[in-house]
């Protein structure tokens, strides 16, 4: 790690610092923001949670708590000190960044085993990588709300760096980890093994994909099947974490307001339509996953994040936390940024999305003057943005991957019929 | 897209006529506002309220009584705070209502605002405490007059409404020291948001369905003063404020004016003019009267206020008018939610709601954006390629107009052709950093202002905001001149321009669906902003450009503004710290951050030349 990236490590956290010491009522602010806090993230409910745990009454009996049972054993450790728990989240925001830096460093976002970018000169240095993750606006939002999501984001950037630095096994229980938190980086394994398995050098390179593939595999179900048997332990012998944490995310019987597509959807929908469209909701999110993988085979870290942005978008309690995360990543890309079409105009409509949701709130909540159709306006413009910018990357690589095949077409407008 | 991406491939975006043009429709649509075809005649929205149409009994006996209260004020007129309430909670007491007292400190700019309200419930003999009405009356009216038939009004009003048996919500009739900060301790705290230094509420009832304040200095009057702006430019439903006017209108035959409009005419003119005296008072944000602190909780509010000395109407009509209301109220069956939040109103019977006004705030904002995208383009358009534009040529052919609105993602189906196209880059790569830590930087900077003239003492206010008018104008010059060993480029102040009015853009089209009169206010003050071409600019007009922005500056504004209420400068700073430390108002983050942060930016293009820039 550089001088830079120190520096800006050293900015981040005095910039929550003193959010978090000097602004007292602003974490309690954030805490409450629906496009911050989602009934699965949310720090309410962990202190909820954490409040029935030390008491001997399980948590996931009521409909409040949703969070993964090891996150309230880790932070019974803690006992209840406030500075602790804003220590952890600071940390946990760091680690994030040294993993994009690990990211960063390695260069493969722009020349790995199976491709080379010519523009890969034009990536940008480690730190401001790190910059552009720690010092967004929305990261650090997330971070002074405590949102829960902090973590599985950190896991899934740790995953990320395991995969590039030649740690295939660390990647994959890395990932278990994150998709026991939250259950959608399960989405990215495809692609996170792919990456895994393109990162090792060549003489310590299995003979087989396949047999790479399986192994590793069954290093993700074993230490998923581990967390699990833990909690379970945890949870006084009881499965029934399983029912409020996963089962949320499935089945969404929590209706809270958030910047994703479904709350609204589901409020306005008959109760006999009610399976059918969440298998579909479900289902749309997990068709990506070979597409993608497979279309993105020599760039499986692009795949990755191309799938955390979908996800980010489409699942089902989203927050700005998970698109923090997608920035951050997007920000290794810097060398296909020329080559995107709208990327004014998908930044203003991000900018405007993220100033009229809360105002749309305000009216809808608060000044009683709006109603529920102002704020899923909103959430639309929102997505819209985000798929738009998704769109917009993925055709920006694949025109650089071209570009790299066909020197000769570089600059030259280009149609497909 | 298919559009869209034809604009940016020919980068011919005429940005300029479509904002000025933008700029022109929302000022003509705004002037079409009050004209016959564009507005509405008011109606009543929610039929359960029926307004005027029960009898009222307020009469003869109590107008003796109402004398009786009348006098027993004027004789509290020196007490001290501690034996008013007393007294006054004393005969709230022996009508056979509950009282509570709460007393209340607030500070700002170094001044303390101390008092002690006094309230009593009537509990509803056929309601279960769940639903509220509040009568209000400040001991002293919002310009510190002593409100004396209005306490004595609330007071007899206290022992005549208790005999009927019919309401279903409980009244509060709300004593408060003042009509500023009395208020707004007793709403807070009636919802548990009170600050540290204002007493809880010994005594509660429901939800406040509704609030009528009562400023009513003089026994006689001619005519009712509707008061009805909120904090932060919040109105409440019109169906109140309908309520009240067709009760006055039908039942009472009492005029009602709005806005200080003594004598409407329903002119075009005065139609305008009660439009704009509305929106200036939206547009400040502050409470106007008792009634603005209950509005952001959600609580549909105005004040009533007797005007004309030596009227022919008398505590009597006043009384039957209040009790026509509590009727109306009483008969809710649920919140207020039928009729308009959003409206401007320009005479007692008529009004334009949002959809009919929205457009030509939106259009001023959007203004901003449209050039802020043509700049953007422009920026990355390259040098050789602006000639060659001036030497028109077949830009684009047909196949290639047809092709572009097929997306290149859609299928792997077919076969990738590609069209030869002039050789040249297609765009110039831009150097975001500079622009972007700039406009990020002089936002940032607002921050300074509005804690400085929120928590300055009110000696240093008037001097500090001269010392912050020359410091705003000192600091675009150095801007440009910091910016010469950074050799900036004609890009760099393009971009920073473009990036200065996208925020401006969004930040008042955001505002406008909140407070519109302040969006449309500062648009129509920003519009400058976006015509300087400083780039190109010979010295006369730079000159006209930095004296045009000079004089719409946001210091100017609040110069302006003391002059518009007769008060120097300080007395309106104080009045903002006032309002954002007692009130929540929001009006100075919108002007150091939104508004002071643009115009700094435009003042930056202005002085552009001081950086060394190349000029094309």
């Amino acid at each position: 790690m550089n001088r830079e990236c120190a520096l800006i490590i050293t900015l981040a956290v005095a910039v929550r610092l003193v959010l978090f010491f000097a602004f007292p009522s602003l974490p309690e602010v954030l805490v409450n923001r629906v496009e911050i806090s989602t009934p699965v993230t949310s720090f309410k409910r962990l202190q909820e949670g954490l409040f029935l745990y030390r008491h001997g009454i399980s948590p996931y009996d009521g409909g409040v708590f949703h969070q993964a049972p090891l996150l309230l054993a880790f932070f019974t450790t803690l006992q209840s000190s406030d500075i602790a728990f804003k220590l952890v989240y600071i940390a946990a925001d760091v680690l994030s960044a040294l993993s994009l830096i690990q990211i960063a460093n390695s260069g493969v976002a722009a020349s790995s085993a199976l491709y080379t970018s010519t523009r890969k000169d034009m990536q940008w240095p480690s730190w401001r990588v790190a910059a552009v993750f720690l010092l967004n606006p929305f990261t650090v939002a997330t971070c002074i709300s405590r949102s829960t999501i902090v973590f599985t984001n950190t896991v899934v950037l740790l995953a990320i760096s395991k995969a590039v630095g030649k740690k295939p096994a660390a990647a994959s229980m890395a990932l278990a980890m994150a998709s026991y938190l939250s259950l959608y980086p399960a989405l990215i394994v495809p692609p996170t093994l792919l990456l895994s398995y393109d990162c090792l050098p060549s003489n310590k390179k299995p003979a087989s994909i396949s047999k790479f593939l399986a192994v590793q595999t069954i290093t993700y179900l074993g230490a998923l099947g581990g967390l699990m048997g833990l909690s379970f332990l945890i949870t006084d012998g009881s499965w029934e974490f399983l029912r409020s944490t996963y089962g949320v995310h499935l089945l969404l019987p929590d209706l809270t307001p958030n910047v994703g597509l479904w709350w609204y959807f589901f409020i306005e929908m008959f109760d006999s339509f009610r399976e059918f469209f969440l298998c579909t909701f479900q289902l749309h999110l997990l068709i990506y996953v070979g597409g993608v993988t497979i279309r993105l085979r020599r760039q499986p870290l692009f795949a990755i994040i191309t799938l955390l942005g979908i996800t980010a978008t489409f699942k089902s309690y989203p927050s700005i936390g998970d698109m923090s995360v997608y920035f951050g990543l997007l920000s290794l890309y810097r060398h296909i940024f020329p080559l995107m079409r709208y990327t004014f105009f998908t930044i203003s409509t991000l900018l405007y999305a993220s100033l009229l949701g809360p105002a749309f709130y305000y009216l809808w909540i608060y000044a009683g003057s709006g109603n529920a159709n102002f704020f899923y306006a909103i959430t639309l413009v929102w997505s819209l943005a985000n798929t738009l910018l998704i769109v917009d990357t993925l055709f920006a690589l694949l025109r650089d991957e071209w570009e790299t095949e066909r020197p000769e077409m570089k600059g030259k407008f280009v149609v497909q019929i | 897209m298919g559009a869209l991406t034809q604009l940016l491939r020919r980068r011919k975006f005429p940005y300029r006529i479509v904002s000025v043009l933008s700029v022109f429709v929302g000022v003509y649509w705004f002037l079409q506002l009050p004209t016959n075809e564009h507005s509405r005649g008011t109606y009543m929205s929610e039929n359960a309220l029926m307004p005027g149409q029960v009898h009222t009994y307020f009469g003869g006996t109590e107008s003796m009584i109402f004398r009786a209260y009348h006098h027993e004020v004027e004789a509290l007129e020196n007490a001290t705070s501690t034996r008013r309430v007393e007294m006054l909670g004393k005969i709230m007491k022996d009508n056979g209502l509950e009282v509570g007292r709460q007393k209340y400190t607030y500070e700002a700019s170094g001044e303390v605002y101390k008092g002690e309200n006094v309230y009593s419930i009537l509990q509803a003999p056929r309601g279960d405490a769940t639903e509220a009405i509040v009568l209000c009356a400040g001991w002293r009216n919002a310009e510190g007059e002593l409100n004396k038939a209005g306490v004595a009004l609330t007071l007899s009003l206290g022992r005549y409404l208790k005999r009927w048996s019919l309401w279903s919500k409980d009244i509060i009739f709300l004593i408060t020291e003042d009509s500023r900060a009395g208020p707004q301790a007793w709403v807070d705290a009636y919802h548990d948001m009170q600050s540290t230094s204002v007493e809880p509420l010994p005594v509660k009832s429901g939800v406040i369905q509704g609030a009528v304040a009562i400023d009513y200095p003089h026994k006689n009057f001619r005519a009712y003063h509707l008061m009805y702006d909120g904090i932060n430019g919040q109105l409440p439903n019109l169906d109140l404020i309908n309520s009240l006017i067709k009760i006055a209108d039908n039942q009472m035959h009492v005029d009602v004016k709005l806005q200080e409009m003594w004598d409407h005419t329903d002119s075009y003119k005065d139609r305008l003019r009660t439009m704009a005296r509305g929106m200036v008072n939206q547009a400040l944000g502050h409470s106007s009267g008792a009634h603005s602190s209950f509005i952001p909780y959600h609580i549909d509010a105005i004040t009533i206020q007797m005007t004309g000395e030596n009227g022919w109407y008398n505590e009597v009509t006043i009384g039957r008018t209040l009790e026509s209301i509590c009727r109306s109220l009483n008969n809710l069956l649920e919140h207020f939610h039928q009729s308009f939040f959003f409206y401007l109103l320009m005479h007692p019977h008529r009004f334009v709601s949002i959809g009919t006004y929205l457009p030509s705030a939106m259009l001023i904002a959007i203004n901003f954006t449209i050039t802020a995208i043509g700049l953007w383009l422009e920026s990355g358009q390259p040098k050789d390629k602006k000639e060659k534009d001036k030497n028109p040529k077949p830009e684009i052919t047909e196949s290639e107009k047809a092709a572009l609105d097929t997306s290149v993602e859609s299928s792997n189906k077919t076969t990738e052709i590609a069209t030869p196209s002039n050789d040249e880059p297609l765009i110039v790569e831009r150097q975001l950093l500079l622009p972007v830590t700039i406009v990020v930087a002089i936002h940032a900077l607002g921050f300074l202002p509005l804690y400085l003239f929120n928590n300055l003492d009110k000696a240093a206010l008037t001097p500090v905001f001269y010392a912050f008018t020359v410091f705003s104008s000192l600091l675009p010059p150095v801007i440009s001149l910091a910016l010469r060993p950074l050799a900036p480029t004609a890009q760099t102040f393009t971009l920073i321009k473009s990036f200065s009015l996208l925020l401006l853009g969004l930040f008042l089209s955001t505002l406008a669906t909140i407070n519109f009169s302040l969006s449309f206010v500062i648009g129509l003050l920003s519009v400058p902003f976006t015509f300087t071409r400083f780039l190109k600019a010979g010295i006369f007009e730079r000159i006209l450009f930095w004296g045009v922005i000079q004089v719409l500056s946001p210091m100017m504004a609040l110069e302006l503004v003391a002059k518009y209420w007769g008060l120097p400068v300080g007395d309106i700073l104080m009045e903002a710290a006032f309002g954002w430390k007692v009130w929540g108002m929001w009006t100075q983050v919108v002007v150091f951050g939104v508004w002071w942060p643009a115009w700094i930016a435009a003042q930056v293009g202005v002085w552009s030349p001081l950086s060394g820039v190349q000029r094309d």
